[in-house]
């Protein structure tokens, strides 16, 4: 079970929805993406650290049905799917989401069953928590890219080839002159990318699981590190920490932290 | 159409599982610890999956319950949610899946429903298409580029920052040779190699198909 790849987080989120209200939610999708309420996603935008997100709206007939032996899904309400790829911890996302776009999470989960409002932050967390699925799998092709990485990387390779092509015949001093405008222009796209820290309990069940390849979770052993590091991978991953235990998906984690 | 934004496609798939209430153990539980030990980053089976960004597994078991005074509301069947951002059109890339990560998808995929029929990358792709869901908003904070274009990108970053730091004060004369060889050893317009190697979780790894690199393959 990991919720990591690197520097990417998978975030899940299953929420009822009033059956009648479902058409009008899916309205309210449709028309912020119209100019006429597309400011309140504006700050969407500047959320750099997303890669990818998207809401997926169900109601009962949509869920797949592929046999006559499967039972057909009867539901009381429809139910939104929030799906998210973003870098950084999750209280990271969940505040920067509320603070950039509390008026749009209203908006899209306002017909949602139990919604708090995005703001105060506390009843939102409770919310995120706990409606929030774990994934079992999650891969990325760039875990040591954020996504400003990958966005950044294709202005470095635009501009280096530009560059190849521009400076084929030049002199010397001339394609001095040109290379340090190359890296005048290029100045906030070439930090190097590098493995991951881990900073959290679930960050470290992936390099776990790195370094043992086919091993099931019950076989962990060899795990033990610092009790300041567990407190600071606490501090640090609350929300992934309390519901990885609250679960029991990690009984060697809950025994070594008892033991401490 | 609301699964694409520009050539970036999200694609999002209900896989239902076969009934398993006359098993000892359920089909969920089984699924989920075959993904909880497939191999990850550069070694996951994904890893060699066409045009694919990112992608995720997990078992819906059911819906939550949100307290009183809501009603209590619970799914009929459980299923493998697959969950995808990849570049360019579904079919496609769905055959591709299928033709590299064919012994894994079988894995995964085969306590669902009707999955036993998929014998072929278009079986499967028709079969996820069955599966699929559309997406109500989606969003791109990335860009929609193949994956090649990206990958070549992150290497050519890495390395550009590198020959800069590395030849910081050089005269114009040495500089210019140098960056010469730079640029006939990255290739810069060569998407296939040298190249990021997709799923790469460290340095040691991260490049693949360049000269005398122990990582080429």
């Amino acid at each position: 079970m990991s919720n990591i790849a690197g520097k990417a987080y998978a975030m899940n989120l299953i929420t009822p929805i009033r059956g009648l209200l479902v058409p009008l939610n899916k309205a309210i999708f449709w028309a912020v993406g119209t100019p006429l309420l597309k400011l309140s996603l504006r700050g969407l935008q500047t959320l750099s650290m997303i890669h990818y997100a998207r809401w997926v709206i169900l109601r009962e007939h949509d869920f797949p049905h592929l046999s006559p032996d499967q039972p057909r899904e009867k539901l009381r309400y429809g139910y939104m799917m929030f799906f998210s790829n973003f870098n950084g911890s999750w209280e990271q996302y969940v505040d920067s989401f509320a603070a950039a776009i509390p008026s749009g999470l209203n908006l899209l989960w306002f017909w949602n069953v139990g919604w708090p409002t995005a703001v105060p932050e506390t009843p939102f967390h409770r919310y995120v928590e706990f409606n929030q699925i774990w994934t079992d799998y999650y891969y990325s092709a760039y875990p040591m890219a954020a996504s400003n990485d990958v966005k950044s990387a294709q202005h470095v390779k635009q501009s280096l080839c530009d560059f190849v092509e521009r400076t084929a015949d030049s002199a010397p001093e001339e394609f001095l002159r040109q290379y340090h405008g190359l890296l005048k222009e290029l100045q906030a796209d070439l930090g190097m990318l590098a493995a991951t820290p881990i900073v959290s309990l679930a960050a470290e069940e992936v390099a776990w699981r790195r370094k043992h390849p086919g091993a099931q979770q019950s076989a962990r052993s060899d795990l033990r590190p610092p009790a300041a590091q567990v407190a600071n991978d606490i501090g640090q991953e609350r929300g992934d920490t309390s519901r990885v235990v609250a679960l029991g998906q990690l009984p060697a984690e809950q025994e070594r932290r008892n033991a401490e | 159409m609301p699964n694409e934004n520009g050539k970036a496609y999200g694609l999002t798939a209900l896989c239902p599982l076969i009934d398993d209430s006359q098993n000892d153990r359920s089909y969920a539980a089984i699924i989920k610890d075959r993904l909880r030990a497939m191999p990850l980053d550069e070694a996951s089976p994904f890893a060699a999956v066409p045009n694919l960004y990112l992608c995720r597994l997990f078992v819906l078991d059911d819906v939550f319950f949100q307290g009183h005074p809501a009603t209590e509301d619970h799914l009929r069947s459980k299923y493998l949610v697959f969950v995808a951002e990849l570049h360019g059109k579904l079919a496609p890339f769905l055959e591709g899946m299928w033709r590299h990560a064919a012994p894994a998808i079988r894995e995964l995929w085969e306590l669902c429903i009707d999955f036993k029929r998929v014998q072929s990358p278009r079986d499967f792709a028709r079969y996820i298409e069955r599966c699929q869901v559309e997406t109500t908003f989606y969003f791109n904070g990335s860009n929609d580029l193949p994956l090649a274009e990206q990958l070549k990108g992150l290497y050519l970053k890495q390395e550009l920052a590198k020959f800069a730091r590395e030849h910081q004060g050089r005269d114009a004369v040495s500089l210019q040779r140098a960056f010469r060889a730079f640029v006939e050893r990255v290739e810069p317009s060569n998407l296939a190699r040298p190249t990021w190697r997709a799923g790469a979780s460290s340095l040691d790894v991260a490049v693949t198909g360049e000269a005398n690199s122990e990582a080429s393959p």
